[in-house]
């Protein structure tokens, strides 16, 4: 990406943390490769200029907010692709974050290339290169941000003939115990490494259901019925609140397609319940709302 | 070490006759940590209780599990009889092997299986119970009542009598509700206004009674013993502490032709001052700014204030927001009447001479629009017939509502009766479905109506009415004959059904009480819990629950304040201790429980550390406001909220104790 993108981010950034609107601005940097960026913290309005956004921008920055290093800082601005954006809505949400205490640098995006292919090389934005979230998405801006940074890169053309989660319908379509053997072989190989927890940015509990033992709610061995208690737990958290940035995914050292699961519930949600999570920080999430009229059909 | 005792109770042969209960104290003494388990025909009579007393002192017990009938009906009998043996009364676990069990299952050997489980699951529930003290909340004795018409005015008077100070708010401009609207009463034909108002100068002039009346209930918050009221107290635009009630204002009020007066039912005019009614207690006018002149024309009429003697007018008051703490609520809003105009086929709108049944009060009463005279709106002849219709829009599911407004029959009768002693060689006719004169004296009232006045009733509808030559021509059924009917009226009276007031549900919102479909607030138990609404530290009173007449009311008022007196004769109220409560070191602030709460139980409380500066916030419950539902601990991702006494470890323990 051009240094257009660059210059204008480094000058809000640089502007933010003189005038003293925020102490902290979390953004990209310069990663391990020309085709890789990594988390940056910058505090000093000298190192604004470490500041950098491109295809590469894969990581969603809002997981960070959840960090007790991060939270010391009571004025905050954070750079946010439109899918991760949402998070911080969900953030706002949930009392987790202010919104007075937030400066919300959009950058406008029009695709990030999938890591395993740039890491061999790839640093072209193609339906091909793409992760699965940049086929569907819907926020190529963010949609609620107090700086906006437009992009230059291209729009992203797509043929149709890639279609994420197509998976979903196929297991729709299986019976029960098809569907469990699907799961029960993925979830086999789950190791509790709680890297999905890690990578999530709205996983913030200060103490993880996981690690409650009075009772045990899950077995923390790497066996099932373990494995899959903790999967099913964690999707249940997270209905009507995953955002879909794709995070836990990408983490998973042994490749569990937790998006799948998290594309369903979200599918589920809207509708049964007409909400998408994350849209703005207003609306009371979809399961924490006591309402009389509200749907009793589950009850058989 | 737990010591537990296990005691089965046979209920006679409730539970003994499909449970082996000897089998089930034999099973549940095997489980480790019991020490005694019997079985006792009844367990909650004095003899059973005092075996259970005697255990407890001989056997050291820790905990007691009841395998007995549910825990409603004696929990607290056998708490009782712990607590008398110097146990904590949450070491009592219940497992209900009568409703649960016997009275729903027939295969003995199966349902003696299900109690062996049910009482396993208490024993390892009774072991990790712990000691819970019941809170106490600090009570102001002071009661708001909602609603000055008589269920108001006498649950009001009681409190207040009872030495409880008492705030009483009234919407309208004066206290006397739907009764002071009224002529006569049923059944004993006594003057509504000679009875009502002088309960309406007692609370005037009561000293425990502070009154606003042209007032509205703008906030509540707060729970039982520690509610926080706002009351709008809308502005008279006159001085009310200077004002005689002398009349000379609206006397000199120009707009005498164009307000239709609210309290004779639309069929008079009133001046844009005006009191609602004589005898209106406060007797101190209301100046409508939507009907004055002053307003309309720029401030250029001011024809009251001049002929006010004190001049006490001032256009420029405004409405005031008015605190007000209280310990206890009786809501007591009242009623109105359907909207008749949804009967097209009854002509009322089209048709002057189709009146409501509230109208016809009007115009039967001595203080309404013909000095009760009674004259027909049309040309003000006096009627010779008239056709009553019932049931207008009560137990019609189709159009209207399908309950029944329990007083058309009686006051339709008293109608009838009213109208012949008022004209002489007069006729009305009743259209009915059934006549519902279930009161004391009530049925003999109806037939009065018929034997000795002379009232025609025809059990049918009415189908249709049109007016040809002056007359009201009222086609109907009678299906007692089988004939259709034609009848000339001079007049028609729709006894129309009765809802609950306008913005009730709003009110109930407001409250944080339940409410039926219709709007009629809903008691906690409909037959043991009458005057209780869903909310502890407030009562219901009167039509505002539903149709019922005016001694109903009256004992409803009476019942709501013996509540708050009964709730006041207490230095503090005790909650039970069985409430949430939240770990503050593991609570994360996401405030889903708060959300999920019915109760508005749960607020943000801020920890902070010794030199006060705020280390985090977590959720807070208030006592007074959980009822212990547990809505919070599931909405809880951190498992970081619990109920006492349904403790995560314990309702775990129960399901392990199955081997599942």
């Amino acid at each position: 990406m051009s240094n257009i993108v660059d210059e204008k981010l480094r000058k809000i950034a640089k502007d933010l943390l003189e005038s003293g609107e925020v102490s902290l601005i979390i953004g990209y940097g310069a990663g391990s490769s020309p085709r890789r960026t990594r988390p940056v913290f910058i505090t000093d309005a000298k190192d604004a200029h470490k500041l950098s956004f491109n295809r590469h921008s894969v990581q969603d920055l809002a997981v960070f907010l959840k960090k007790a290093e991060v939270k010391k800082f009571s004025k905050i601005g954070i750079l946010v692709k439109g899918c991760d954006e949402k998070a911080v809505n969900v953030l706002i949400q949930e009392y987790q974050v202010s919104r007075d205490n937030i400066k919300i640098i959009g950058v406008e995006c029009n695709g990030v290339v999938r890591q395993n292919l740039a890491d061999k090389g790839e640093s072209s934005v193609s339906e091909a290169t793409v992760y699965d979230k940049c086929l569907i998405c819907g926020e190529h801006r963010p949609l609620i941000y107090d700086y906006l940074v437009e992009t230059d890169e291209p729009e992203l053309k797509l043929s149709g003939a890639l279609k994420p989660y197509t998976k979903i319908e196929e297991l729709d379509a299986m019976d029960p115990e098809e569907r469990n053997e699907f799961w029960r072989k993925e979830f086999e190989k789950c190791i509790k490494c709680y890297a999905c927890r890690q990578a999530c940015p709205l996983c913030y509990c200060s103490r993880c259901i996981v690690e409650k033992n009075t009772p045990q709610w899950i077995d923390t061995s790497i066996e099932e019925p373990g494995n899959a208690q903790w999967n099913l737990i964690r999707a249940y958290h997270l209905s009507g609140r995953c955002i879909s940035c794709g995070e836990c995914e990408r983490a998973c050292p042994v490749n569990i397609p937790l998006m799948l699961i998290n594309e369903k519930m979200a599918r589920d949600v809207y509708n049964m319940f007409g909400y998408k999570s994350g849209q703005d920080t207003e609306t009371k999430p979809v399961f924490g709302v006591f309402s009389e009229g509200d749907l009793n059909d589950f009850i058989k | 070490m737990a010591r537990i005792g296990v005691f089965v109770c046979w209920c006679g042969s409730n539970i003994a006759g499909t449970v082996d209960v000897a089998k089930v104290a034999e099973e549940a003494s095997k489980i480790p940590g019991v020490v005694c388990a019997v079985d006792y025909k009844y367990m909650c009579s004095d003899p059973g209780q005092n075996s259970l007393r005697k255990m407890i002192r001989e056997q050291k017990l820790t905990g007691l599990v009841l395998a007995a009938c549910s825990p409603h009906m004696h929990e607290n009998t056998f708490r009782r009889a712990a607590v008398k043996e110097g146990l904590n009364p949450y070491f009592v676990e219940i497992a209900n092997i009568r409703e649960q069990v016997s009275w729903v299952h027939e295969d003995k050997e199966r349902a003696t299986q299900k109690a062996i489980d049910l009482t396993k699951m208490m024993v390892e529930k009774v072991k990790k119970d712990r000691p819970i003290e019941d809170v106490k909340v600090p009570l102001t004795k002071r009661a708001l009542v909602i609603g000055g018409g008589i269920a108001g005015i006498q649950a009001a008077l009681d409190t207040a009598n009872g030495g409880v100070q008492v705030i009483l708010v009234e919407k309208e401009p004066s206290i006397g509700g739907r009764m002071i609207q009224l002529d006569e009463t049923f059944p004993t034909l006594d003057c509504s206004s000679c009875i009502m108002t002088p309960k309406m100068v007692e609370v005037r002039q009561h000293p425990n009674i502070k009154l606003y009346t042209y007032s509205e209930i703008e906030d509540i918050s707060g729970y039982i013993g520690n509610f926080k009221i706002k009351i709008k107290k809308k502005t008279r635009s006159v001085l009310e502490k200077d004002c005689t009630g002398c009349g000379e204002c609206w006397n000199a009020c120009p707009m005498h032709k164009n307000v239709k007066s609210e309290f004779n039912a639309d069929m008079s005019e009133r001046t844009a001052i005006y009191v609602p009614f004589p005898q209106a207690v406060p007797l101190i006018p209301v100046l409508d700014r939507s009907a004055c002149l002053h307003y309309k024309k720029g401030g250029k009429c001011q024809k009251c204030f001049d002929a006010c003697g004190p001049k006490c007018i001032d256009f420029g008051l405004r409405d005031e927001i008015i605190e007000e703490e209280v310990g206890a609520i009786i809501a007591a809003t009242g009623y109105d009447l359907m909207d008749n105009s949804l009967y097209g086929e009854y002509g009322y709108g089209k048709y002057k001479d189709v009146v409501s049944g509230l109208q016809f009060e009007r115009l039967l009463s001595a203080s309404g629009p013909t000095e009760g005279v009674i004259r027909r709106p049309s040309d003000g002849k006096t009627p010779q017939t008239i056709v009553f219709i019932q049931c207008v829009g009560s137990r019609d599911p189709e159009k209207g509502v399908p309950y029944c407004s329990k007083v058309c029959c009686m006051y339709t009768a008293k109608h009838a009766k009213l109208f012949a002693h008022k004209v002489r060689d007069s006729q009305s006719y009743v259209f009915y479905i059934d006549i519902r004169a279930t009161g004391k004296g009530y049925e003999e009232f109806v037939r009065s109506a018929m034997e000795q006045d002379g009232a025609v009733y025809l059990r049918g509808r009415v189908s249709r009415i049109y007016e040809d030559n002056g007359k009201l021509i009222v086609k109907g059924a009678d299906t007692l004959s089988g004939t259709q009917v034609e009848i000339a009226a001079d007049m028609v009276v729709l006894a129309t059904g009765v809802i609950p007031k306008k913005d009730s549900d709003r009110l109930a919102r407001m409250l944080g009480i339940s409410y039926d479909k219709y709007g009629f607030f809903t008691e906690s138990h409909p037959k043991l819990r009458p005057t209780e609404s869903s909310t502890a530290g407030i009562f219901l009173a009167g039509m505002a629950q539903g149709p019922r007449d005016i001694p109903e009311s009256v004992v409803s008022g009476s019942a709501a304040a013996s509540k708050v007196l009964g709730l006041f004769s207490k230095s503090e109220y005790e909650v039970e201790g069985t409430i949430a409560n939240v770990n503050e070191a593991t609570c994360v602030a996401c405030f889903y429980c708060q959300r999920v709460c019915a109760y508005h139980a749960i607020t943000g409380k801020e920890i902070k550390d010794r030199n006060g500066n705020i280390v985090k916030v977590v959720a807070n419950v208030n006592p007074g406001l959980c009822t212990g539902c547990g809505a919070c601990v599931s909405a809880c991702f951190s498992k970081s909220i619990d109920v006492k006494g349904f403790m995560d470890d314990q309702i775990y323990a129960e399901i392990k104790s199955l081997g599942v």
